[in-house]
Protein backbone atom coordinates (compact mmCIF):
# COMPACT_ATOMS: atom_id res chain seq x y z
CA UNK A 1 0.00 0.00 0.00
CA UNK A 2 1.48 3.59 -1.01
CA UNK A 3 2.42 5.01 2.54
CA UNK A 4 0.70 8.52 3.08
CA UNK A 5 0.97 11.30 5.26
CA UNK A 6 -1.55 11.78 8.76
CA UNK A 7 -1.81 14.08 10.81
CA UNK A 8 -1.03 14.42 14.64
CA UNK A 9 -3.18 16.11 17.67
CA UNK A 10 -1.60 17.86 19.81
CA UNK A 11 1.96 18.04 18.43
CA UNK A 12 3.92 20.31 20.69
CA UNK A 13 3.44 20.26 24.18
CA UNK A 14 5.06 20.93 27.44
CA UNK A 15 4.81 19.09 30.62
CA UNK A 16 1.14 18.16 32.23
CA UNK A 17 -0.48 19.44 29.00
CA UNK A 18 -3.51 17.17 27.70
CA UNK A 19 -4.53 19.12 24.72
CA UNK A 20 -7.16 16.48 22.82
CA UNK A 21 -9.13 15.06 25.74
CA UNK A 22 -9.81 11.36 24.19
CA UNK A 23 -9.85 8.11 25.30
CA UNK A 24 -6.63 7.11 26.57
CA UNK A 25 -3.90 4.27 25.26
CA UNK A 26 -0.96 4.08 27.92
CA UNK A 27 3.07 5.56 27.43
CA UNK A 28 4.27 2.03 27.23
CA UNK A 29 3.36 -1.35 26.04
CA UNK A 30 1.63 -3.04 29.54
CA UNK A 31 0.38 -6.62 29.43
CA UNK A 32 -3.35 -6.71 29.74
CA UNK A 33 -6.65 -6.94 28.04
CA UNK A 34 -8.17 -4.63 25.67
CA UNK A 35 -11.89 -3.77 25.12
CA UNK A 36 -14.21 -1.27 23.62
CA UNK A 37 -12.54 1.55 24.77
CA UNK A 38 -11.07 0.40 27.90
CA UNK A 39 -7.55 -1.85 29.06
CA UNK A 40 -7.32 -3.32 32.00
CA UNK A 41 -3.75 -3.55 33.03
CA UNK A 42 -2.64 -6.55 34.73
CA UNK A 43 0.05 -6.13 37.53
CA UNK A 44 0.36 -7.56 41.07
CA UNK A 45 -2.38 -6.95 43.20
CA UNK A 46 0.39 -7.82 46.10
CA UNK A 47 4.17 -7.45 46.65
CA UNK A 48 5.36 -10.62 45.04
CA UNK A 49 7.74 -13.12 46.46
CA UNK A 50 10.54 -14.65 44.38
CA UNK A 51 12.91 -17.71 44.94
CA UNK A 52 15.71 -18.90 43.11
CA UNK A 53 17.20 -22.59 42.28
CA UNK A 54 20.77 -21.55 41.93
CA UNK A 55 21.98 -24.67 40.58
CA UNK A 56 23.90 -24.42 37.85
CA UNK A 57 24.95 -27.91 37.17
CA UNK A 58 24.83 -29.35 33.53
CA UNK A 59 23.87 -25.64 32.38
CA UNK A 60 26.13 -23.63 30.21
CA UNK A 61 26.50 -20.87 32.50
CA UNK A 62 29.63 -19.35 33.67
CA UNK A 63 28.92 -18.44 36.76
CA UNK A 64 28.07 -20.38 40.52
CA UNK A 65 24.85 -20.44 42.02
CA UNK A 66 26.19 -17.46 44.58
CA UNK A 67 26.98 -15.65 41.14
CA UNK A 68 23.68 -16.30 39.50
CA UNK A 69 21.46 -15.23 42.31
CA UNK A 70 23.80 -12.05 42.80
CA UNK A 71 22.97 -11.05 39.09
CA UNK A 72 19.06 -11.85 39.80
CA UNK A 73 18.86 -9.86 42.96
CA UNK A 74 20.90 -6.90 41.08
CA UNK A 75 18.55 -7.11 38.33
CA UNK A 76 15.31 -6.99 40.32
CA UNK A 77 17.36 -3.80 42.62
CA UNK A 78 17.45 -2.02 39.21
CA UNK A 79 13.56 -2.17 38.72
CA UNK A 80 13.17 -1.04 42.65
CA UNK A 81 15.20 1.23 42.68
CA UNK A 82 14.01 3.38 40.13
CA UNK A 83 11.94 7.01 40.78
CA UNK A 84 8.69 7.49 40.82
CA UNK A 85 7.68 4.03 41.37
CA UNK A 86 6.78 1.66 44.44
CA UNK A 87 7.29 -1.76 42.93
CA UNK A 88 8.42 -4.51 45.29
CA UNK A 89 9.44 -7.96 44.85
CA UNK A 90 10.79 -9.30 47.78
CA UNK A 91 13.62 -12.40 47.63
CA UNK A 92 12.59 -15.25 49.56
CA UNK A 93 15.75 -17.20 49.36
CA UNK A 94 16.68 -20.50 47.45
CA UNK A 95 14.43 -23.06 45.78
CA UNK A 96 14.71 -27.02 45.16
CA UNK A 97 12.34 -26.70 42.37
CA UNK A 98 13.13 -28.75 39.03
CA UNK A 99 10.44 -27.02 36.93
CA UNK A 100 8.23 -24.01 37.04
CA UNK A 101 5.85 -23.66 40.31
CA UNK A 102 2.13 -22.23 41.36
CA UNK A 103 2.97 -21.62 45.10
CA UNK A 104 6.10 -19.59 44.47
CA UNK A 105 7.79 -17.28 41.72
CA UNK A 106 10.82 -19.35 40.74
CA UNK A 107 13.93 -18.37 38.61
CA UNK A 108 15.70 -21.72 37.28
CA UNK A 109 18.74 -22.02 35.32
CA UNK A 110 18.59 -26.02 35.11
CA UNK A 111 14.92 -26.36 35.17
CA UNK A 112 13.02 -28.83 32.97
CA UNK A 113 8.74 -29.25 32.21
CA UNK A 114 8.88 -26.85 30.25
CA UNK A 115 10.27 -28.93 26.68
CA UNK A 116 13.84 -26.94 26.35
CA UNK A 117 15.85 -28.47 23.67
CA UNK A 118 18.47 -27.50 21.99
CA UNK A 119 16.44 -25.69 19.52
CA UNK A 120 17.05 -22.20 19.83
CA UNK A 121 14.75 -21.00 22.86
CA UNK A 122 17.14 -19.05 24.99
CA UNK A 123 14.69 -18.07 27.89
CA UNK A 124 10.91 -18.03 28.76
CA UNK A 125 8.87 -16.31 31.60
CA UNK A 126 5.33 -18.28 32.26
CA UNK A 127 3.21 -15.72 33.53
CA UNK A 128 -0.62 -16.64 35.03
CA UNK A 129 -3.42 -14.66 35.87
CA UNK A 130 -6.57 -14.90 37.29
CA UNK A 131 -9.79 -14.01 35.74
CA UNK A 132 -9.71 -10.25 36.67
CA UNK A 133 -6.19 -10.17 34.74
CA UNK A 134 -4.12 -9.86 38.06
CA UNK A 135 -0.58 -11.67 38.17
CA UNK A 136 -0.95 -14.32 40.44
CA UNK A 137 2.49 -16.52 39.35
CA UNK A 138 5.33 -15.83 37.44
CA UNK A 139 8.13 -18.38 36.43
CA UNK A 140 11.81 -17.26 35.00
CA UNK A 141 13.15 -19.95 33.17
CA UNK A 142 15.98 -20.09 31.07
CA UNK A 143 17.47 -22.78 28.50
CA UNK A 144 20.27 -24.41 30.38
CA UNK A 145 21.70 -25.91 27.00
CA UNK A 146 20.68 -23.46 24.46
CA UNK A 147 22.80 -23.23 20.94
CA UNK A 148 21.96 -21.09 18.12
CA UNK A 149 19.92 -23.72 16.59
CA UNK A 150 19.89 -25.92 13.22
CA UNK A 151 21.91 -29.03 13.29
CA UNK A 152 25.02 -27.48 13.74
CA UNK A 153 24.56 -24.76 15.68
CA UNK A 154 26.62 -23.23 18.34
CA UNK A 155 25.93 -23.62 22.33
CA UNK A 156 25.31 -20.10 24.12
CA UNK A 157 26.80 -19.69 27.65
CA UNK A 158 24.97 -16.63 29.96
CA UNK A 159 28.11 -14.98 31.73
CA UNK A 160 27.59 -13.34 35.08
CA UNK A 161 30.70 -10.51 35.45
CA UNK A 162 33.57 -9.21 34.25
CA UNK A 163 35.65 -12.46 34.85
CA UNK A 164 33.36 -14.56 34.63
CA UNK A 165 33.31 -15.00 31.04
CA UNK A 166 34.98 -18.77 30.87
CA UNK A 167 31.68 -21.19 29.65
CA UNK A 168 31.74 -24.65 30.26
CA UNK A 169 31.02 -25.27 26.77
CA UNK A 170 33.95 -24.93 23.82
CA UNK A 171 32.91 -22.36 21.20
CA UNK A 172 30.17 -20.85 22.72
CA UNK A 173 28.58 -17.77 22.40
CA UNK A 174 28.09 -15.58 24.82
CA UNK A 175 24.86 -13.55 26.53
CA UNK A 176 25.30 -11.47 29.17
CA UNK A 177 22.52 -13.23 31.82
CA UNK A 178 21.92 -9.63 33.78
CA UNK A 179 21.22 -8.33 30.66
CA UNK A 180 18.35 -10.75 29.90
CA UNK A 181 17.11 -10.67 33.70
CA UNK A 182 16.68 -7.05 33.66
CA UNK A 183 14.69 -7.81 30.98
CA UNK A 184 13.01 -10.32 31.85
CA UNK A 185 12.10 -8.91 35.47
CA UNK A 186 9.89 -6.38 33.53
CA UNK A 187 7.83 -8.76 31.99
CA UNK A 188 7.49 -10.39 35.31
CA UNK A 189 6.17 -7.29 36.91
CA UNK A 190 3.78 -7.04 33.87
CA UNK A 191 5.38 -5.09 31.26
CA UNK A 192 5.56 -5.94 27.65
CA UNK A 193 7.63 -4.36 24.82
CA UNK A 194 8.47 -0.96 24.15
CA UNK A 195 9.38 0.40 20.71
CA UNK A 196 12.06 3.04 22.35
CA UNK A 197 15.66 1.92 21.12
CA UNK A 198 16.79 2.68 24.34
CA UNK A 199 14.79 0.95 26.81
CA UNK A 200 15.65 -1.72 28.75
CA UNK A 201 11.74 -3.53 27.50
CA UNK A 202 12.98 -2.87 23.93
CA UNK A 203 13.00 -6.28 22.38
CA UNK A 204 16.75 -5.77 21.01
CA UNK A 205 19.59 -4.48 22.73
CA UNK A 206 23.28 -4.58 22.95
CA UNK A 207 24.75 -7.37 24.60
CA UNK A 208 25.94 -5.58 28.13
CA UNK A 209 22.85 -3.14 29.68
CA UNK A 210 21.53 -3.34 33.09
CA UNK A 211 20.53 -0.02 33.37
CA UNK A 212 16.39 1.56 32.68
CA UNK A 213 15.83 4.45 30.54
CA UNK A 214 13.08 7.26 30.98
CA UNK A 215 10.58 4.95 29.14
CA UNK A 216 11.15 1.98 31.60
CA UNK A 217 10.47 4.75 34.30
CA UNK A 218 6.80 5.93 32.66
CA UNK A 219 6.36 2.05 32.27
CA UNK A 220 6.77 1.06 35.58
CA UNK A 221 5.71 4.04 37.63
CA UNK A 222 2.41 3.98 36.13
CA UNK A 223 1.65 0.22 37.18
CA UNK A 224 2.91 1.11 40.14
CA UNK A 225 3.14 4.59 41.72
CA UNK A 226 4.75 6.08 43.89
CA UNK A 227 2.44 8.02 45.96
CA UNK A 228 5.25 10.91 46.89
CA UNK A 229 7.24 10.84 43.43
CA UNK A 230 10.76 12.00 43.06
CA UNK A 231 10.14 13.85 40.17
CA UNK A 232 6.12 15.16 39.31
CA UNK A 233 5.42 13.91 36.29
CA UNK A 234 2.78 15.00 33.35
CA UNK A 235 1.39 13.93 30.16
CA UNK A 236 0.98 14.22 26.29
CA UNK A 237 -2.50 13.44 24.76
CA UNK A 238 -3.21 13.59 21.37
CA UNK A 239 -4.97 11.27 18.23
CA UNK A 240 -3.14 10.25 15.29
CA UNK A 241 -5.63 9.98 12.16
CA UNK A 242 -5.35 9.19 8.40
CA UNK A 243 -7.70 10.86 5.87
CA UNK A 244 -10.24 11.94 9.36
CA UNK A 245 -9.94 7.66 10.11
CA UNK A 246 -7.87 6.58 13.78
CA UNK A 247 -4.98 5.09 13.15
CA UNK A 248 -4.19 1.93 15.31
CA UNK A 249 -0.94 0.85 16.94
CA UNK A 250 0.87 3.23 15.61
CA UNK A 251 4.01 4.62 17.66
CA UNK A 252 3.84 7.72 19.31
CA UNK A 253 6.96 8.85 21.18
CA UNK A 254 8.00 12.38 22.69
CA UNK A 255 11.66 13.23 22.60
CA UNK A 256 13.14 16.61 24.49
CA UNK A 257 14.57 18.94 22.76
CA UNK A 258 16.45 20.49 25.77
CA UNK A 259 19.27 19.16 27.96
CA UNK A 260 17.86 18.95 30.91
CA UNK A 261 18.04 16.13 32.81
CA UNK A 262 15.34 16.01 35.03
CA UNK A 263 15.72 12.35 36.54
CA UNK A 264 19.88 13.52 37.58
CA UNK A 265 19.15 12.94 40.90
CA UNK A 266 19.20 9.12 40.01
CA UNK A 267 22.60 8.33 38.19
CA UNK A 268 21.76 4.97 36.06
CA UNK A 269 18.44 6.39 34.37
CA UNK A 270 19.21 7.30 31.02
CA UNK A 271 17.56 10.53 29.09
CA UNK A 272 15.77 8.76 26.19
CA UNK A 273 12.20 9.57 24.44
CA UNK A 274 8.75 7.86 26.52
CA UNK A 275 6.95 6.26 23.66
CA UNK A 276 2.83 4.71 23.35
CA UNK A 277 1.14 2.88 20.83
CA UNK A 278 -2.51 4.28 19.70
CA UNK A 279 -5.63 2.79 20.62
CA UNK A 280 -7.86 1.43 17.85
CA UNK A 281 -9.65 4.77 17.45
CA UNK A 282 -6.24 6.20 16.91
CA UNK A 283 -5.89 8.34 20.09
CA UNK A 284 -2.77 7.82 22.58
CA UNK A 285 -1.46 9.60 26.27
CA UNK A 286 1.84 9.55 27.14
CA UNK A 287 2.33 10.04 30.85
CA UNK A 288 5.44 9.69 33.23
CA UNK A 289 7.17 13.01 31.24
CA UNK A 290 9.30 14.78 33.47
CA UNK A 291 9.38 18.74 33.08
CA UNK A 292 10.65 19.21 30.03
CA UNK A 293 9.93 20.58 26.10
CA UNK A 294 9.11 17.64 23.92
CA UNK A 295 8.54 17.42 20.04
CA UNK A 296 6.33 14.38 19.67
CA UNK A 297 6.75 11.79 17.03
CA UNK A 298 4.27 9.40 15.03
CA UNK A 299 5.79 6.87 13.15
CA UNK A 300 4.49 3.07 11.71
CA UNK A 301 5.14 0.67 13.58
CA UNK A 302 7.47 -1.42 11.00
CA UNK A 303 11.32 -1.80 12.36
CA UNK A 304 13.43 -2.23 14.31
CA UNK A 305 9.94 -3.42 16.29
CA UNK A 306 7.06 -4.85 14.61
CA UNK A 307 3.75 -5.77 15.28
CA UNK A 308 5.09 -9.54 15.98
CA UNK A 309 7.10 -8.27 18.50
CA UNK A 310 3.89 -7.17 20.51
CA UNK A 311 0.69 -8.33 22.15
CA UNK A 312 -0.60 -5.04 21.35
CA UNK A 313 -2.94 -5.84 18.62
CA UNK A 314 -3.94 -9.39 19.96
CA UNK A 315 -5.02 -7.75 22.87
CA UNK A 316 -7.39 -5.53 21.07
CA UNK A 317 -8.86 -7.94 19.16
CA UNK A 318 -7.08 -7.05 16.09
CA UNK A 319 -5.82 -8.54 12.87
CA UNK A 320 -2.83 -6.27 13.25
CA UNK A 321 -1.24 -3.01 13.83
CA UNK A 322 -1.81 -0.05 11.01
CA UNK A 323 1.67 0.55 9.58
CA UNK A 324 0.35 2.25 5.97
CA UNK A 325 1.87 6.33 6.51
CA UNK A 326 4.99 7.92 7.04
CA UNK A 327 6.27 9.57 9.85
CA UNK A 328 5.21 12.53 11.42
CA UNK A 329 6.69 15.04 13.84
CA UNK A 330 5.37 18.35 15.58
CA UNK B 1 12.16 7.51 12.15
CA UNK B 2 14.73 8.92 14.81
CA UNK B 3 14.55 5.37 16.45
CA UNK B 4 14.91 3.87 13.08
CA UNK B 5 18.71 5.24 12.71
CA UNK B 6 19.62 5.25 16.38
CA UNK B 7 18.58 1.34 15.69
CA UNK B 8 20.69 0.94 12.86
CA UNK B 9 23.60 2.86 13.59
CA UNK B 10 23.82 0.95 17.49
CA UNK B 11 23.28 -2.74 14.84
CA UNK B 12 26.41 -1.59 12.90
CA UNK B 13 28.80 -0.90 15.47
CA UNK B 14 27.68 -4.12 17.69
CA UNK B 15 28.72 -7.59 16.49
CA UNK B 16 24.80 -8.61 18.06
CA UNK B 17 21.93 -7.47 19.24
CA UNK B 18 20.70 -10.09 22.20
CA UNK B 19 17.00 -10.26 22.75
CA UNK B 20 15.08 -11.29 24.87
CA UNK B 21 11.29 -12.39 26.31
CA UNK B 22 10.86 -15.34 24.85
CA UNK B 23 14.29 -15.64 22.52
CA UNK B 24 14.59 -17.95 19.67
CA UNK B 25 17.03 -18.49 17.16
CA UNK B 26 15.83 -18.52 13.54
CA UNK B 27 15.90 -22.06 12.17
CA UNK B 28 15.70 -22.81 8.46
CA UNK B 29 13.08 -25.50 6.78
CA UNK B 30 16.10 -27.86 6.45
CA UNK B 31 17.21 -27.36 9.60
CA UNK B 32 13.17 -27.95 11.14
CA UNK B 33 12.80 -31.25 9.07
CA UNK B 34 16.45 -32.28 10.28
CA UNK B 35 15.90 -31.75 14.12
CA UNK B 36 12.12 -32.76 13.80
CA UNK B 37 10.82 -36.41 14.42
CA UNK B 38 8.09 -35.94 12.65
CA UNK B 39 6.00 -33.54 9.80
CA UNK B 40 2.55 -33.38 9.20
CA UNK B 41 0.08 -31.37 7.60
CA UNK B 42 -3.20 -31.52 9.48
CA UNK B 43 -6.78 -29.96 10.70
CA UNK B 44 -6.98 -29.05 14.46
CA UNK B 45 -10.30 -30.88 15.03
CA UNK B 46 -10.60 -30.62 18.67
CA UNK B 47 -8.34 -29.24 22.17
CA UNK B 48 -8.33 -29.70 26.12
CA UNK B 49 -6.35 -28.24 28.57
CA UNK B 50 -4.62 -30.10 31.20
CA UNK B 51 -2.25 -29.08 33.80
CA UNK B 52 0.76 -30.92 34.35
CA UNK B 53 1.23 -33.97 37.23
CA UNK B 54 2.37 -31.71 39.45
CA UNK B 55 -0.72 -29.42 38.63
CA UNK B 56 2.25 -26.63 37.99
CA UNK B 57 2.17 -25.91 34.24
CA UNK B 58 -1.00 -25.45 32.22
CA UNK B 59 -0.82 -27.27 28.58
CA UNK B 60 -3.20 -26.57 25.76
CA UNK B 61 -3.69 -30.32 23.72
CA UNK B 62 -4.92 -29.87 20.24
CA UNK B 63 -5.84 -33.29 18.05
CA UNK B 64 -4.82 -33.02 14.43
CA UNK B 65 -6.58 -35.26 12.08
CA UNK B 66 -3.39 -35.95 9.97
CA UNK B 67 -4.30 -35.15 5.95
CA UNK B 68 -0.23 -35.38 4.79
CA UNK B 69 2.57 -36.68 6.04
CA UNK B 70 6.35 -35.89 4.95
CA UNK B 71 8.53 -37.10 7.45
CA UNK B 72 7.80 -39.88 10.08
CA UNK B 73 5.21 -41.90 10.52
CA UNK B 74 2.24 -40.76 11.67
CA UNK B 75 -1.29 -42.27 12.48
CA UNK B 76 -4.38 -40.58 11.46
CA UNK B 77 -4.63 -38.00 14.31
CA UNK B 78 -1.87 -36.45 16.26
CA UNK B 79 -2.36 -34.95 19.71
CA UNK B 80 0.41 -31.96 19.94
CA UNK B 81 1.15 -30.62 23.05
CA UNK B 82 1.81 -26.30 23.63
CA UNK B 83 2.50 -24.53 27.25
CA UNK B 84 -0.52 -21.65 28.44
CA UNK B 85 -3.67 -22.29 28.46
CA UNK B 86 -7.16 -21.27 30.92
CA UNK B 87 -8.55 -24.07 32.85
CA UNK B 88 -9.32 -23.43 36.45
CA UNK B 89 -10.26 -19.48 36.30
CA UNK B 90 -5.98 -19.21 36.01
CA UNK B 91 -4.49 -17.81 32.38
CA UNK B 92 -1.49 -19.27 31.47
CA UNK B 93 0.97 -17.01 29.14
CA UNK B 94 3.95 -17.56 27.22
CA UNK B 95 4.99 -15.13 24.29
CA UNK B 96 5.07 -16.50 21.03
CA UNK B 97 3.02 -19.16 21.92
CA UNK B 98 0.20 -19.52 19.69
CA UNK B 99 -2.75 -22.08 20.43
CA UNK B 100 -4.76 -23.35 17.19
CA UNK B 101 -8.46 -22.96 16.54
CA UNK B 102 -10.68 -25.66 15.52
CA UNK B 103 -10.74 -25.90 12.08
CA UNK B 104 -7.03 -24.44 11.37
CA UNK B 105 -4.93 -26.45 9.00
CA UNK B 106 -1.09 -26.54 9.90
CA UNK B 107 2.02 -27.66 8.69
CA UNK B 108 3.58 -28.89 12.14
CA UNK B 109 7.54 -29.85 12.49
CA UNK B 110 7.05 -32.07 15.92
CA UNK B 111 9.07 -33.88 18.05
CA UNK B 112 8.50 -35.98 21.49
CA UNK B 113 8.57 -33.66 24.43
CA UNK B 114 9.81 -34.57 28.11
CA UNK B 115 6.33 -35.85 29.05
CA UNK B 116 5.75 -39.39 27.26
CA UNK B 117 1.89 -39.62 27.01
CA UNK B 118 1.87 -39.71 23.54
CA UNK B 119 1.43 -36.28 22.62
CA UNK B 120 4.08 -34.11 20.40
CA UNK B 121 5.33 -31.16 20.93
CA UNK B 122 6.15 -28.16 18.29
CA UNK B 123 9.88 -28.08 17.58
CA UNK B 124 11.16 -24.87 18.06
CA UNK B 125 8.91 -23.55 20.49
CA UNK B 126 6.43 -21.91 18.28
CA UNK B 127 8.85 -22.03 15.16
CA UNK B 128 7.76 -25.11 13.83
CA UNK B 129 3.93 -24.02 13.50
CA UNK B 130 3.06 -22.90 10.21
CA UNK B 131 -0.29 -22.34 9.83
CA UNK B 132 -2.32 -22.84 6.14
CA UNK B 133 -4.34 -20.30 4.97
CA UNK B 134 -5.18 -19.56 1.52
CA UNK B 135 -3.60 -16.38 -0.46
CA UNK B 136 -4.88 -13.99 -2.34
CA UNK B 137 -3.65 -15.78 -5.59
CA UNK B 138 -5.96 -18.89 -4.52
CA UNK B 139 -2.72 -20.55 -3.42
CA UNK B 140 -1.98 -22.40 -0.31
CA UNK B 141 -0.02 -19.96 1.75
CA UNK B 142 1.89 -21.09 5.19
CA UNK B 143 3.16 -18.95 7.71
CA UNK B 144 4.80 -19.14 11.66
CA UNK B 145 4.66 -15.45 12.17
CA UNK B 146 4.03 -15.46 15.74
CA UNK B 147 3.26 -12.53 18.60
CA UNK B 148 6.14 -11.23 21.15
CA UNK B 149 8.78 -13.33 19.74
CA UNK B 150 12.75 -12.41 19.19
CA UNK B 151 15.01 -13.64 16.80
CA UNK B 152 19.26 -13.82 17.44
CA UNK B 153 21.54 -14.74 14.99
CA UNK B 154 24.80 -15.61 15.98
CA UNK B 155 28.38 -14.33 15.14
CA UNK B 156 28.41 -11.10 12.93
CA UNK B 157 24.63 -10.53 11.94
CA UNK B 158 22.64 -8.28 14.34
CA UNK B 159 19.15 -9.38 16.01
CA UNK B 160 16.50 -9.07 13.32
CA UNK B 161 12.99 -9.68 14.50
CA UNK B 162 10.93 -12.88 14.35
CA UNK B 163 8.62 -12.11 11.67
CA UNK B 164 8.20 -16.02 10.95
CA UNK B 165 8.05 -17.18 7.78
CA UNK B 166 5.64 -17.19 4.60
CA UNK B 167 5.59 -19.18 1.57
CA UNK B 168 3.69 -21.06 -0.66
CA UNK B 169 2.85 -24.67 0.46
CA UNK B 170 4.14 -26.27 -2.37
CA UNK B 171 6.91 -24.97 -2.33
CA UNK B 172 7.34 -25.43 1.70
CA UNK B 173 6.47 -29.14 1.09
CA UNK B 174 9.39 -29.39 -1.62
CA UNK B 175 11.87 -28.34 0.49
CA UNK B 176 10.94 -30.27 2.98
CA UNK B 177 10.72 -33.24 0.50
CA UNK B 178 14.47 -32.57 -0.42
CA UNK B 179 15.71 -32.18 3.34
CA UNK B 180 14.73 -35.58 4.17
CA UNK B 181 16.04 -37.37 1.23
CA UNK B 182 19.54 -36.02 2.28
Amino acid sequence: MKPKWIAIGSPLALLAIALILVVPAYSYLPMGTGSGATFTDSTWPQPPAWVINPAVSGANISGTPADVTSVMQASFATWMGAPDTHVVATFAGTSTATGPQTTENLVCFTCGGVDFSQDGTLAITLINFDGSGNIINANIMFNPNASTGGTSGQPICFTTGDSKTICPTNNSVQEDMGTVATHEIGHFFGLDHSAIVDAIMFPFAPPFLHTLSYDDVAAISLLYPDPNPAVPTGSISGKVTLNNTGVFGAHVFADSNTSANPFSGFALIRKTPIGALTFPDGSYLITGLPPDTYVVTAEPLDGPVNDPNVSWALEWGQPAVQTNFTTRWH
Amino acid sequence: MKNKIIYSTLCALISACPSFATTVIPLSVESLTAISSHVVEGRAVSSWTQWNATHTVIFTYTKFQVQRTLKGEAAATVVVRQLGGTLDGTTEKVAGVRQWKIGERALLFLRPGEIRDGSLVVTGLMQGNFLIYRGPTGEDVVSNGAPNVSAYKAGTAPITTYSGSAMRLQEMEGRIQKAVQR
